[in-house]
């Protein structure tokens, strides 16, 4: 019996219409991403990198083609079932972090918990997986701006992974982070992969790609190796 | 345990506790001004209710309606004179029913000394049994001989007059040839009557005594008609209209509603009243506007914030939320203040203006605090709608990507 890929673009394109004439970010993208892979998508900066994310992520709907993400088609989905998906269904790790500057480190991994069950966390959940990724009780009463980028990143992947994603979109993870604890975040991520999370991880850093165990290659919105 | 977009929205509005607070002082003023205006006009509707409110069942029946007929009519026989006469009297008695009571009432003013004082007022020449169907004593007793007085509450306070004093009536003439009364009763404060009878500044006599003094037998200034049942007032009005006032082109007789009296008076102070509850409407707009100034900074300095919110799976409802909690915020905030300041400032107005607080408290009169808390929250809330709209429709790539 096939496989059904976790991720699947069927000659997927974007297009952005701009004063100058459109712009085509995605060019009849076709790709299948299985459950439990760590991919790394690379490229020069305007080779459409982002914009798959966005697309995988389903902060955007392609132009045409179709997207399925856990083998629904992202187009028939309503607003909120998109919502719902990305909260449930994915995590996104982003370069600058994006933690919400009002609340403490610890209300920022609560937060998706709260979106999804409507209620504060009880279950303990929040902190438990604040632990695993080395931030403490004290170091998450603090706000992110008391917080290192090191512990800021540890604290988005914890927010990422609180709902037990399928897939995290990583964009850039260490881009913000010194050599070390870059690999310190990368190691965290390998760990997620190995536990059966499928990784998709944005890099312009070769040796960063090289945790990866499949390269995806972009270039003018078409890929050029994978 | 609180909702989170609640603790997010407390949490902005205390990171720019400055900026909310000035925005909330917009609401105070409007909360404040409404407040206030609504209780100063009602406390004006109340005061001049209960001024007005006794004899507020009677009928006051004058003979003065030919001056008020259409142009061109003629004044009959029965009228050319100064008062109600016999022949009226007895149709009010007949055409106002069983069970109303019928006061023919002499009046006219006079001069009068006590002691050695001299003083102005109004006699009144009534029946002792009708003295006590509309009047109150607040001491002594009623009439009952041919010299007795009773004198209002002005008279006996100004004069210190005490049971027993004696009152020579007409003006000053050097010699004591003046009629005297005897005072046997002070009549409680009547303030100003509906009833035209106002007998705070008045010596009440026996109608025997009067007409004895004045003249004019049968010649009543005035007959007033007090109803047993309020609601049948415009009925019996009706009655006694159609049997005295045969020719409605030249009407012989003017006969007073003072309920209708009353609404007319309550209604132009009502009209005020919303006059000025319109102006401190404006100052709510405004402070409006200022709301919704501030909920747009705060949605523009957040932008990066609802990017994040709306990425990782927030609803639009939830977005929208928030902002409305930080817009009801300032609103309860400034509801609040106002309300406080309303209690405070609308009880100096009222007493500064109106002279008594007495009806201040009132429920009627204070109703006016929780209502302006209430419109101040609502106002807030209705500025906070497009901002919060606009926040819950961002695209979140956009967001993310501003700085």
């Amino acid at each position: 019996m096939t496989e059904i890929p976790l991720i699947r673009l069927a000659d997927v394109s974007k297009v952005y219409p701009l004063e100058s004439g459109d712009f085509t970010a995605l060019n009849h993208i076709s790709l299948d991403i299985m459950e439990g892979e760590f991919v790394a998508l690379m490229g020069p900066s305007g080779s459409g990198k982002s914009t798959m994310m966005n697309q995988i992520g389903i902060l955007d709907v392609p132009t045409t083609g179709e997207l399925y993400i856990a083998g629904k088609n992202v187009a028939r989905m309503t607003k909120l079932e998109r919502t719902h998906m990305r909260r449930d269904t994915i995590g996104y790790i982003f370069q600058k972090f994006y933690l919400i500057p009002l609340l403490t480190a610890y209300e920022n991994v609560e937060y998706p918990l709260i979106l999804k069950y409507k209620k504060r966390d009880t279950t303990g959940k929040a902190d438990a997986i604040l632990n695993s990724v080395g931030i403490d009780r004290v170091m998450s009463a603090h706000r992110p701006t008391q917080l290192s980028g090191g512990q800021q990143q540890r604290v988005a992947i914890a927010r990422a992974l609180v709902n037990d994603p399928k897939i995290l979109l990583c964009d850039e993870p260490t881009g913000n982070l010194d050599r070390k604890t870059g690999y310190q975040i990368m190691e965290i991520l390998v760990g997620l992969y190995e536990k059966g999370k499928t990784v998709i991880l944005v890099t312009h850093d070769p040796k960063i790609a090289e945790y990866a165990k499949r390269t995806i290659t972009l270039e003018d919105g078409r890929i050029v190796e994978s | 345990m609180r909702d989170i977009f609640f603790d997010l929205s407390v949490r902005s509005v205390r990171l720019n506790f400055l900026r909310s607070m000035l925005a909330s002082i917009g609401i105070v003023i409007g909360v404040v001004a409404i407040s206030s205006m609504g209780m100063l006009g009602t406390n004006m509707q109340l005061q001049v209710k209960d001024q007005l409110s006794t004899g507020a069942d009677t009928l006051v029946i004058t003979n003065d309606a030919v001056r008020f007929g259409p142009p061109g009519s003629t004044i009959d026989s029965s009228s050319t004179s100064t008062g109600i006469t016999k022949t009226q009297l007895l149709k009010i008695k007949q055409s106002a029913g069983t069970g109303n009571t019928i006061i023919p009432i002499y009046r006219s003013s006079t001069e009068f000394t006590l002691g050695s004082v001299n003083g102005r007022g109004t006699v009144y020449g009534l029946a002792p049994n009708d003295v006590t169907s509309f009047l109150t004593l607040s001491n002594g007793t009623n009439l009952d001989g041919m010299n007795d007085a009773l004198v209002g509450s002005t008279i006996a306070s100004n004069f210190n007059v005490k049971i027993g004093s004696r009152i020579h009536i007409g003006k000053a003439n050097g010699s004591e040839t003046r009629p005297v009364v005897r005072v046997v009763g002070i009549i409680e404060e009547r303030g100003t009557s509906s009833d035209n009878v106002n007998t705070d500044n008045a010596i009440v006599v026996s109608r025997d005594w009067y007409t004895d003094h004045y003249g004019g037998e049968d010649q009543y200034t005035q007959v007033n008609v007090i109803v047993k049942d309020i609601d049948t007032i415009s009925e019996v009005k009706t009655a006694i209209d159609a049997k005295v006032n045969k020719d409605p082109d030249s009407p012989v007789i003017r006969i007073q509603d003072a309920s209708s009296r009353l609404s007319s008076i309550t209604s132009t102070l009502s009209t005020m009243t919303t006059f000025i509850l319109a102006i401190g409407a404006i100052s709510l707009l405004v402070a409006a506007t200022s709301i919704f100034n501030v909920m747009m900074m705060s949605v523009n300095e957040r932008v990066q914030e609802i990017g994040i919110l709306l990425s990782i799976g927030t609803e639009q409802g939830e977005v929208r939320r928030m902002f409305l909690y930080e817009a009801l915020i300032l609103g309860i905030l400034g509801g609040c203040i106002g309300g406080i300041c309303s209690l405070v400032i609308g009880y100096s107005v009222v007493g500064a203006m109106i002279g008594s607080t007495a009806y201040f408290f009132l429920p009627e009169s204070i109703i006016y605090i929780p209502a302006g808390m209430i419109i101040g929250i609502v106002v807030c809330i209705i500025s906070g709608l497009y901002p919060a709209w606009r926040a819950s429709n961002m695209d979140p790539i956009d967001a993310l990507r501003s700085e």
